[in-house]
């Protein structure tokens, strides 16, 4: 199923100048339970997606709000010359159609 | 007097178990909701918290000295803040004033103040702590190998150092306990640690530094914790075992779900809150519902810093900013896009560049297609309806970088391009002029953490009578 299908919350954001955060809120423990099983194909499709090296792609799993943050570092500084999106609240959109 | 004597004594001697912190807002000077400020003071909170600032914004406020608010809102938010501050007689406490913390937003901030003081009728003792880290000190750290940098920033020089227009460190407990402790009634800190603000009076009753480190972290973005998250000020009541987290608006609900979810809010770690103090370990945090919209927390752990550090922010001006703001509709115009940008820049610079240098940047944003993030990895390019273009130059002077998108302007709305029809202009212009001078553009150039033998000599605490 796709990941937007599963989330109730699906969101980018800076954590840092340097560092981009995907936050995966699930509704339920199902669907939480679902996407967390599949952490390292979830880990492996952001960096695939994001043009990113596998280690730097860091998964933390975070039952106490069945969610799940994907941390990836920024190519540009926030606010350098070039950036796009300097609170990095709309860098999401290619997780929304990861099939776990 | 700032009343906080009384406060630690009552909870030394066991006579209260509780302290209660009023968090009035995660940026002050974007408005403070009325009603839900309002109903916080009639719970008599033992102080009144509130950020003002946030590296999140980007360079230029540090870089130029202005805030990120308007000056009305701005002046709004602190007389609200203020007079109900006074009003119980509690300390407030403001940290990162004016937006980035520096000296330029500290004493704009502080004048404002003064002005509300004397228009209200308002008497206090004023405390404010600059966060500026003089050059010497950040140079002298760099020789003897105390400075290293954040995530992937690249190793401080001392040119950076020498190029940067504000240099601030993160300013933490210690400087508001010292602040608390010299019986100031308002408390105005330069750059600051969100946490320093609400976890300082806690901490100095002695209560759990981990809870107290978590309980600032929720409450220093007012109620974004709730279901629905909101900017309404929440309260929190802390003591040794934990703390209830309740929205002042009743609208809001702080459930476990939504406290146990701000956690993840603009940290790259869900379960460790990195403080210069020390971390704070959440693995075993617990949330529990108290009913249907207040939530106890306990269980954060704190593990001390071994070593003392501050962690710096500096932004350096990177030239004149200014853009160009167009948009097309043109199917076959934004079929060739790309090629028609590329093609620009080279038009531009033999024109501007006949008699000088290349001394400038010029780039696009295309939006529509990639002026928000890169093409997708295995999606197909998109072909919009149609597509805004942000021109933008970074040049010496603003004469030049106008030169240059002036430049742009004229030369994008007429170039030739495979099959095209509509030869009277390429470019739709929202309003004229489209080219506009949006003055010094900065970056961050140091984001890097100085180890420090005393704290408290790099963050110097200022006193003033404000007498009607």
């Amino acid at each position: 199923m796709r990941l937007d299908q599963m989330v109730s919350v699906l969101r980018s954001k800076n954590a840092g100048p340097l560092v981009l955060t995907f936050d995966l809120v699930f509704p339920d423990e199902d669907r939480f339970n679902h996407v967390a099983a599949a952490a390292e194909t979830l880990r492996a499709e952001v960096a695939r997606r994001y043009g990113e090296a596998l280690e730097r792609v860091a998964v933390h799993i975070y039952r106490p709000a069945l969610a799940i943050k994907i941390s990836i570092p920024r190519k540009v500084m926030s606010g350098d010359p070039g950036d796009r999106d300097v609170y990095g609240a709309q860098q999401h959109a290619p997780l929304l159609g990861i099939d776990l | 007097m700032n009343g906080i004597g009384t406060l630690l004594d009552d909870i030394a001697s066991g006579r209260r178990r509780s302290i209660r912190i009023l968090g009035a807002s995660g940026q002050l000077g974007y408005g403070i909701p009325a009603a839900a400020f309002e109903a916080g003071l009639a719970r008599r909170p033992d102080m009144i918290g509130c950020d003002m600032g946030s590296i999140d914004i980007g360079p230029a406020y540090l870089g130029s000295g202005k805030m990120a608010t308007s000056r009305t809102s701005t002046k709004q938010d602190l007389r609200r803040v203020l007079g109900g501050a006074r009003q119980l007689g509690v300390p407030l406490v403001i940290g990162s004033a004016g937006s980035a913390g520096a000296a330029p937003h500290l004493e704009g901030t502080l004048e404002l103040v003064r002005e509300i003081a004397a228009e209200d009728g308002l008497s206090f003792t004023l405390a404010y702590m600059p966060a500026d880290i003089s050059r010497s000190a950040v140079k002298a750290a760099l020789r003897e190998g105390r400075i290293r940098p954040v995530d992937t920033m690249p190793d401080l020089t001392e040119a950076d150092v020498d190029a940067a227009a504000h240099i601030v460190g993160q300013m933490g407990v210690e400087a508001f306990q010292r602040a608390l402790q010299s019986g100031a009634d308002v408390i105005i800190a330069g750059r600051a640690c969100d946490t320093g603000i609400f976890s300082a009076l806690p901490i100095m009753a002695g209560l759990p530094v981990g809870l107290a480190i978590h309980m600032a972290k929720i409450v220093e973005c007012a109620s974004i914790c709730c279901r629905p998250g909101g900017r309404d000020a929440i309260l929190a009541t802390i003591d040794r075992d934990g703390f209830e987290l309740e929205s002042m608006n009743p609208e809001r609900a702080a459930t476990p779900a939504s406290v146990a979810g701000h956690s993840l809010y603009e940290q790259a770690d869900p379960f460790t809150i990195r403080e210069p103090a020390g971390a704070v370990d959440l693995s075993n945090a617990r949330f529990e519902a108290l009913d249907a919209r207040r939530t106890r927390v306990s269980g954060a752990d704190f593990r001390p810093a071994s070593r003392q550090t501050i962690k710096l922010e500096g932004a350096v001006a990177v030239g004149s900013r200014a853009v160009l703001l167009c948009a097309a509709a043109d199917p076959n115009f934004i079929l060739h896009i790309a090629g028609v940008v590329d093609r620009i820049k080279e038009v531009v610079r033999d024109l501007v560049c006949e008699n000088a240098p290349e001394d400038y940047q010029l780039a696009f944003r295309l939006y529509g297609i990639d002026g928000v993030r890169p093409l997708d990895v295995d999606g197909a390019p998109p072909s919009p309806h149609e597509v805004f273009i942000l021109g933008e130059c970074l040049a010496p002077n603003p004469d030049r970088a106008m030169q240059v998108m002036r430049t742009t302007k004229q030369y994008l709305l007429h170039l030739g391009f495979e099959g095209r029809m509509s030869t009277a202009g390429n470019l739709a212009f929202p309003f004229t002029p489209p080219e506009v001078d949006l003055g010094p553009a900065y970056r961050f150039n140091i984001y890097h953490i100085m180890e420090v033998d005393d704290i408290a000599a790099h963050f110097p605490l200022f006193l003033e009578e404000i007498k009607i």
